[in-house]
């Protein structure tokens, strides 16, 4: 226990937390009680944005919506028609879930500001529906006589009682919110928000992420709406107004976005900016708005990023101990040597009219390492995108391991062992070289929200997970790097993390794009050893490279592309000597004097 | 004699922390087409994005008619007269191709015109489109535009990356053939080309990279006959 | 003969959403940035106007070239404020400064003009025309025609001279213009003072018949965000046409249902268009960047 309290900023905000709670019991006087309070409405609000916004990375503006509509909830049935606490209260959380469940069908699946401003069209219906659906909600009058939170006729009075009320489901979103995110389900999150695609080709459902951090943000929006109505005792369709939405947004930005720490603090910090800033008199969101951009521009990761690399600096700690590695094998090859492992036939794809890729048919045999090789733009990776499922092809069929996979979403190949790597790093740099590879077990551990909530203090899955990761990075050499972020690792090294990531998958065919970029010929040699002996393990290995001193040696068999055409397939030595490789490569002209 | 027009010396560049170019050192005088050959990855884009101030070098000088290129802006290197045709043509797709030209010229309306027309004087295929937006042109002829409109800032020396990729070899040929002339009138051309054997005949001196180092350098007519660049490409 | 009467109210509103979505697209293209104050700059345009009738009582028509000016001078400090410090970052940091700069104006204007509603001058006086049954609003021609003006004015601008091509060559490759020698920076800040200003005459233009309050951006920017997104992202041709449409639409459903229903079934369109034609009604807009 003193070992967990002293890592990253505990300590400090262990003592921040004190502070906090000491803050108003020391003045003691109903303002500061009834302030206090807000924060910790405020704070469960931004907590539920933090899973949507700050882990998955999607800007809602959907949040406040769901606060109000908590809100009206409790107000309806509390006050007019004289439901108890227990009773409502479930019903205003289930409400905005249910809402966002089905939104999200059409929302979620869209991007940046698509989403952002779908969500706020949502919004704005509910504001407009508060205010002219009067017989239910009052119109613009609100709605006026909540009880305060009762249980069992026994009522919470107004002042610290209230106060303690409320944190205590504040501390009680505060710690599900943790529990969920702390294990190898959140660093999913993480991976899906700074690199969705590299994600997708770990077998990582974005799309599943995405809904439970959405419902879960509804669910915090209900409670935190629940409580303000309970608490205040009168609402009004300002419940439902754009500055509730930007409050929320201004203090997980300004907190720390990615933090429920960061949700807390923003949510103290701004309830109480309008006192500390009295001068401003009502019109405490210019400093709102005043804060949330200065954060943006001067520290974007928020107060407690802040803090975060002020004590990295200050105080760095002695990285853990690397867990022990635990063995993984390769998947096994059943019927090796007989049927083809993945079939392309005729495939093509066109990209505003370009044929980027035409009639491209090729098979790979288990246990085969193939060459692609081709000069640049003449749509290698856009093969490797086609067949690992980022893009559609027009036409054509692939054929992976005896299954027709030519309409299966890219997360489902990569679920049936077709693993890949990519051209340009895809590692996220704050993670450690660990955990980035401990994701590739993701979907083999069946890790999703049910095993995420159900986990133990040990989160037994990032742990069997560290394990496996352990055991791959020591078989390509890099075991001392574990601990290490990979944003501070050398070029070679995260290379390396990205293919152990890739195997950690347990594939059946590895695509590696261009591994060899950016190495240097020791490098190079020691990757293509490496390559060489999961080859030999089994292992089937389709690889792209231009780099042909580090190829030839390596594949058995290659296949060259041009234009989008499949001119070539052979081995390395017949290719080397085909005059439309060489044509392709070198031009026309003037090398027949110097054919051999 | 005098310092020649482009001077790079040890000249590196680094993107996050992988060495593209380690110190490259060559020269381009007045009116000279020097050609930069290598394979894929070998640093040629590179070189000429660094000379534009498109990438900051890690290490070396640049100077360009005698001025030290280190802090000036890519607009600034643009108005020195560094002409640049990027890699992927990058023509702006929504201007028509009279527009592509235009506005590539910072010159009063009178210089403009007559720029213009000599362009197009230049380029048969493009007067014939002059109205089309740029997308709708071939690739061959968003190539001839790219080029065109290097010239249109009547550049001292042109900067030219992979003209010919994704071009048929006919129309490859066909714009090299005006990369000579452009050159033989007297602008100094870097041509960097993957396709070795059409920048040969094309450049009088030429360089070899290989992962980011001058491997070779020399006349054409001697580095055609070497197997070394040969070697280069296929891995011997 | 009721249709009709809408038609030419839905158009004079129309008319003002076009310069709103207008502004909008040129930023949006310039700088790949979606501004959520788009909104907000029209609701400035509009107390601008206010504020300058207190002044000067002068017809609306005379305060435009002033609030024009002045809008211009603002999307100059926008831009420097909410754009050029976060340019090298993702899109999703300039969209929250320009939600943080839009809660800033529309505080301020609060803290000024106070939460009522304000009516600006008239662009040429009131009055009406009568015409069969039809009765037409001097100012709702004036709209039409002061907007049709600007649209124009930006279109020759656009396509005319050099200065637009220099614009349009930064929108659509900032790297390249800057190699050839286009001040590609300058460029941007004059898009979004343009773009300002275009807001700004869209505020002075409502301002009158609509009223302007603090909070008005809100729904201005949701329609113009829809206009942007259904006449295809980027295009602006389809962005003055959608916005015409979307008018239309919300003017001549509330007056047979209501209001809220007219929002919402909009809001179900735009949900509609997106899931189904993500690329908008119209196509997209050549010249994206890539």
């Amino acid at each position: 226990m003193r070992g967990w309290i002293s890592t990253g900023i505990r300590l400090p905000l262990a003592a921040l937390a004190v502070a906090l709670a000491a803050y108003p019991l020391i003045l003691g006087n109903a303002y500061s009680f009834r302030l206090a309070t807000l924060a910790g409405i405020y704070a469960l609000l931004a907590i539920g944005y933090q899973l949507i916004f700050g882990y998955a990375g999607a800007l809602s503006l959907a949040q406040g919506c769901f606060f109000g509509i908590g809100a009206y909830v409790s107000a309806i049935l509390a006050s007019r028609l004289g439901w108890s606490f227990l009773l409502s209260f479930p019903l205003s959380l289930a409400a905005p879930v249910a809402l966002a469940a089905v939104v999200a069908l059409p929302v979620l699946r869209l991007e940046s500001h698509y989403l952002a401003l779908a969500t706020l069209g949502v919004a704005q219906v509910a504001l407009l529906a508060a205010v002219n659906w009067q017989g239910l909600t009052g119109g613009a009058n609100g709605i006026a006589g909540i009880p305060p939170i009762a249980v069992f006729g026994a009522r919470v009075p107004d002042g610290w009682p209230l106060m303690l009320v409320v944190w205590l489901f504040a501390a009680a979103g505060a710690f599900l919110a943790w529990h969920l995110m702390r294990g190898l389900y959140g660093r999913m999150f993480h991976l899906m928000r700074e690199n969705d695609i590299a994600a997708t080709a770990l077998g990582i459902d974005r799309a599943r992420l995405r809904l439970a951090a959405f419902l879960f943000s509804a669910l915090y929006a209900g409670a935190a709406g629940a409580l303000y109505a309970h608490s205040v005792g009168v609402i009004s369709p300002g419940v439902l107004e754009f500055p509730v939405m930007v409050t929320c947004l201004a203090m997980a930005v300004i907190g720390g976005s990615a933090r429920v720490s960061g949700a807390i603090l923003g949510a103290v910090l701004l309830v109480h900016l309008p006192e500390w800033f009295r001068v401003l008199d009502n019109s405490y969101l210019i400093a709102y708005g005043a804060a949330l951009l200065v954060v943006i521009i001067v520290a974007p990761w928020g107060v407690i990023g802040a803090v975060e690399r002020l004590r990295a600096r200050l105080l760095p700690e002695l990285p853990p101990e690397p867990p022990a590695p635990r063995m993984t094998t390769l998947r096994a090859h059943a019927g090796s040597g007989g049927a083809p492992l993945l079939e392309v036939e005729g495939l093509a794809i066109a990209f505003g009219g370009l044929r980027a890729l035409d009639g491209i048919t090729f098979s790979v045999r288990p246990g085969e390492l193939l060459g692609l090789i081709g000069p640049n733009g003449s749509g290698k990776t856009t093969l490797v995108n086609v067949v690992s499922g980022l893009y559609r092809p027009s036409a054509g069929r692939i054929r992976f391991a005896g299954q027709d996979i030519t309409d299966t979403a890219a997360y489902r190949r990569a679920r049936l062992g077709l693993a890949r790597s990519f051209q340009s790093t895809s590692l996220v740099p704050e993670m450690t070289a660990l955990d980035s590879v401990a994701l590739g077990r993701a979907a083999l551990e069946g890790t999703g929200l049910a095993s995420a909530l159900a986990s133990g203090w040990r989160c037994a899955h990032l742990a069997r997970a560290r394990g496996h990761a352990m055991a791959l990075l020591d078989a390509l050499g890099i075991a001392a790097f574990a601990e290490r972020r990979c944003g501070e690792l050398p070029h070679g090294i995260k290379r390396r993390v990205e293919i152990a990531r890739a195997l950690a998958l347990e594939p059946r065919l590895l695509i590696l794009d261009e591994p060899a970029a950016g190495l240097g010929t020791g490098e190079a040699a020691d990757l293509r050893g490496r390559l060489q002996r999961l080859a030999q393990g089994g292992l089937t290995l389709l690889i792209i490279e231009h780099n042909m001193p580090f190829l030839m040696p390596l594949a058995e068999r290659m296949i060259c592309l041009d234009d989008g055409r499949l001119i070539a397939e052979g081995k390395p030595a017949e290719i080397r000597g085909h005059p439309r490789v060489i044509e392709a490569y070198l031009g026309r002209t003037a090398w027949a004097g110097v054919r051999e | 004699m005098s310092e020649p027009l482009l001077v790079l010396q040890g000249l590196s560049v680094a993107y996050g922390g992988i060495a593209a170019l380690e110190e490259v050192t060559l020269t381009v005088a007045q009116g000279e087409a020097v050609a930069l050959l290598g394979a894929n990855g070998a640093g040629k884009s590179t070189l000429v994005k660094a000379v534009m101030g498109l990438v900051a070098p890690s290490a070396g000088r640049m100077r360009f008619a005698g001025v030290d290129l280190r802090h000036l802006s890519t607009l600034a290197r643009a108005r020195l007269g560094l002409g640049y045709c990027p890699e992927g043509r990058r023509v702006f797709p929504g201007l028509s191709v009279r527009e592509n030209l235009e506005v590539a010229a910072r010159v009063d309306k009178t210089t403009r015109r007559r720029r213009l027309d000599a362009v197009l004087a230049v380029f048969p295929a493009l007067a014939a489109r002059a109205d089309a937006r740029a997308w709708q042109l071939s690739g061959g002829q968003q190539q001839m535009l790219a080029l065109g409109r290097a010239l249109m800032g009547q550049p001292r020396l042109l900067l030219l990356d992979e003209p010919s990729l994704g071009l048929s070899p006919i129309l490859a040929d066909e714009l090299l053939e005006k990369v000579r002339e452009i050159a033989k009138a007297g602008t100094a051309v870097l041509l960097a080309e993957q396709n070795a054997a059409k920048a040969l005949a094309v450049a009088g001196r030429a360089y070899l990279l290989e992962v980011g180092r001058v491997v070779r350098e020399g006349a054409s007519a001697v580095l055609a006959e070497s197997a070394e660049v040969r070697k280069a490409f296929l891995g011997g | 003969m009721e249709l009709l009467q809408l038609v030419i109210d839905g158009v004079s509103l129309g008319a003002a959403y076009a310069l709103v979505a207008l502004g909008f697209v040129l930023v949006l293209n310039a700088t790949g940035a979606v501004n959520f104050a788009a909104g907000d700059l029209v609701m400035a345009g509009g107390f601008a106007a206010v504020a300058l009738a207190q002044a000067l009582p002068l017809p609306g028509l005379a305060l435009l070239p002033l609030v024009l000016l002045l809008m211009a001078a603002l999307g100059l400090v926008f831009s420097g404020l909410a754009y050029f410090p976060l340019m090298r970052r993702p899109p999703t940091a300039v969209f929250i400064s320009t939600i943080a700069l839009g809660v800033i104006l529309q505080n301020a204007a609060n803290a000024i003009f106070g939460a009522a509603p304000r009516k600006a001058p008239a662009l040429l006086g009131e009055h009406l025309y009568h015409l069969g049954g039809l009765s037409i609003g001097r100012q709702s021609l004036a709209i039409v025609a002061v907007a049709a003006a600007l649209v124009l004015a930006q279109h020759l601008l656009f396509a005319r001279t050099q200065l637009g091509r220099s614009l349009r060559a930064t929108a659509q490759d900032r790297e390249t213009a800057e190699a050839l020698g286009i001040p590609t920076l300058r460029m941007i800040a004059l898009t979004f003072m343009l773009a300002a200003a275009l807001a700004g005459a869209a505020g002075l233009l409502l301002a009158n018949r609509y009223f302007v309050e603090p909070t008005r951006g809100n729904e201005l920017i949701v329609s113009a965000y829809m206009a942007v997104v259904i006449g295809g992202w980027g295009s602006l041709p389809g962005a003055v046409l959608a916005a015409l449409l979307i008018a239309l639409f919300q003017v001549i459903v509330s007056a047979y249902a209501s209001y809220t229903t007219a929002t919402a079934l909009l809001y179900a369109v735009l949900l509609a268009v997106l899931l189904l034609r993500p690329k908008g009604l119209f196509g997209e807009a050549i010249g994206r960047r890539v």
